[in-house]
């Protein structure tokens, strides 16, 4: 297989490289590009990187393709040049919301060296309405500082009641939510006690600290028809406006994806489980386009993303596919 | 359906033959009419459904790992039947649409191939080119062949998710 191939490769390359230097395209692992070392520190933000992860979709029963797919992403994470201060988890840890699947993701999460973060998909919260997540994981709506750069978590895939007039079972409700197109429970988003939340969470800060948010869905209408949106996405941007520096970080979508709106960059995140097509919407920046994925190759099209964090507040996001999957546009990085 | 049969007696009178051609008249039996062609329609509708579901997991032979296409082909993107048939590497042929169905059921998803001229196999088919039907061939990217569905929320077809992700263990 392709991706043994790949990983070996990539080890070895780990293993070789110096503090900071050019790991490169060789395995199509693109880590490094961005030199820390050179970072001038800035007044407030001192340089750092985080990593993601995300959908990861597993499944009940032992020894599924996906369970393998997690743990080389995290290995591929724990093996990164230059460490991550932290971890984020973007959702759909589980394929059916059950509690064995989130057990599972959590102890393959669990081997990750670095401090994790999680906030909640779709498929991790429809059974019991994140009764089980959140027994795992704690909250699903939150933020902290980190070095100068203030991060929020939300929890984005909340619907208005649509089982109760329909006598839905949770399994039935489960099922529901996990249909990707043309979504039986409507658009999703944050809902009211969110918005509040994150007005005050935010309304002492100044507006040069620079803002990270990670929700599962996108922050801008990309393609309704499978939720790759956020309905209060405008009022997310419109309480975030007044900040300079605004990167929006999200998964759901299964693949790479760029986009600007007012003060808000947004940076989709490629899954571990497998790829989507792009759905038919011009993007504004094309070149933020994967390949086409190889059916061959269990991979290809998958992978983890990491973010360094410049003095100043900067950020360079780099995909790190499992297989070769970026175009020469992609691995140079995505500006946030 | 009218079971007429006109024969057209084409003979010695060219000026005739001229003129049925012009007219569209020199057809074999009179046109389908309303109630025949909502038959038909309805049993191709039938199908697409069957292909709907079956496109969401509902044979449990096409998947040993509770995957099913409509996972990783959301709207039938990136499996347009219009663009077969055509050189696929993994097999380094020319194969037709249902060859490369059939390596799909048994590779991502390790389940059963169909029969190609099974009944599954046509709803399939019928599902994948309803979606399809009159979008340019092209080999380029997936987004270039996902052909957006004009339905409204929650309705698409009117059958119930059917076992997508449900875990047969
Ligand atoms: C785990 C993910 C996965 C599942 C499940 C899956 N496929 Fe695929 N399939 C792929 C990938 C990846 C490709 C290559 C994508 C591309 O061509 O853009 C592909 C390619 C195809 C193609 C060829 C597309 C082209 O234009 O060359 C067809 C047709 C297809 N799949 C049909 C199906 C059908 C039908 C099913 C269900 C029986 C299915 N697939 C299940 C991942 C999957
Ligand atoms: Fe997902
Ligand atoms: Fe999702």
């Amino acid at each position: 297989m392709d991706h043994k191939k790949d990983r070996r490769e990539f080890l070895q390359l780990t293993g070789k490289a110096g503090l900071s230097t050019i790991v490169g395209s060789a395995a199509g692992i693109n880590l490094g590009v961005f030199d820390l070392a050179h970072a001038q520190p800035g007044k407030k933000v001192s340089p750092f990187r985080f990593a993601m992860i995300t959908d990861s979709h597993l499944y009940s029963g032992e020894d599924h393709k996906f369970d393998r797919q997690l743990e080389d992403a995290v290995e591929q994470v724990n093996n990164m040049e230059v460490k991550p201060d932290f971890v984020l988890y973007g959702g759909d840890i589980a394929q059916n919301g059950t509690e064995d699947q989130l057990a599972k993701g959590k102890k393959i999460l669990s081997k990750l060296d670095t401090k994790l973060v999680l906030i909640p998909g779709e498929h991790d919260w429809y059974v019991d309405m994140g009764g089980a997540w959140k027994g795992m994981f704690g909250q699903d709506t939150w933020s902290f500082d980190h070095k100068g750069v203030h991060f929020i978590g939300m929890n984005s895939i909340l619907v208005p009641d649509f089982w109760t007039a329909k006598q839905m079972s949770p399994r039935e409700r489960m099922a529901a939510m996990e249909m990707l197109e043309g979504p039986i429970g409507g658009l999703w988003g944050v809902g009211e006690k969110q918005l509040e939340w994150l007005k005050k969470d935010v309304a002492k800060l100044s507006p040069d600290t620079p803002i990270v948010t990670f929700t599962h869905s996108p922050l801008w209408d990309y393609y309704p028809r499978w939720n790759f949106q956020t309905v209060d996405g405008p009022q997310i941007r419109e309480i975030l406006s007044k900040f300079e520096n605004f990167t929006s970080i999200h998964g759901h979508v299964h693949q790479t994806l760029y986009n600007k709106v007012g003060n808000m960059t947004s940076i989709g995140a490629m899954s571990t489980s497998w790829p989507w097509p792009y759905p038919p919407v011009k993007l504004a920046y094309p070149g933020s386009q994967m390949n086409r994925a190889d059916p061959g190759n269990e991979v290809d099209g998958m992978g983890t993303l990491s973010v360094s964090v410049k003095a100043g507040g900067d950020k360079l996001a780099e995909y790190q596919p499992f297989a070769e999957s970026l175009t020469p546009f992609l691995k140079k990085g995505l500006k946030a | 359906m009218k079971a007429t049969f006109k024969r057209t007696l084409a003979i010695a009178i060219p000026a005739a033959i001229t003129a049925a051609l012009a007219s569209g008249a020199a057809q074999a039996r009179d046109p389908f009419d309303k109630e025949a062609l909502d038959k038909q329609n309805a049993q191709l509708l039938e199908l697409v459904e069957l292909g709907y579901n079956l496109w969401h997991g509902s044979n449990p032979e096409m998947s040993s790992n509770g995957l099913a296409c409509g996972n990783c082909h959301p709207d039938a993107g990136a499996s347009n039947p219009q663009t077969f048939p055509k050189y696929i590497q993994n097999m380094n042929r020319v194969v037709q649409w249902g060859e490369m169905v059939n390596w799909c059921v048994q590779n991502p998803q390790a389940g059963k191939a169909l029969a190609l001229e099974s009944k599954d196999m046509t709803a399939m088919y019928a599902y994948a080119m309803n979606l399809h039907r009159g979008l340019p061939i092209q080999p380029g990217l997936a987004a270039q062949q996902t052909k957006p569905i004009p339905v409204k929320y929650g309705k698409g077809f009117p059958s119930k998710p059917s076992g997508i992700g449900f875990d047969t263990k």
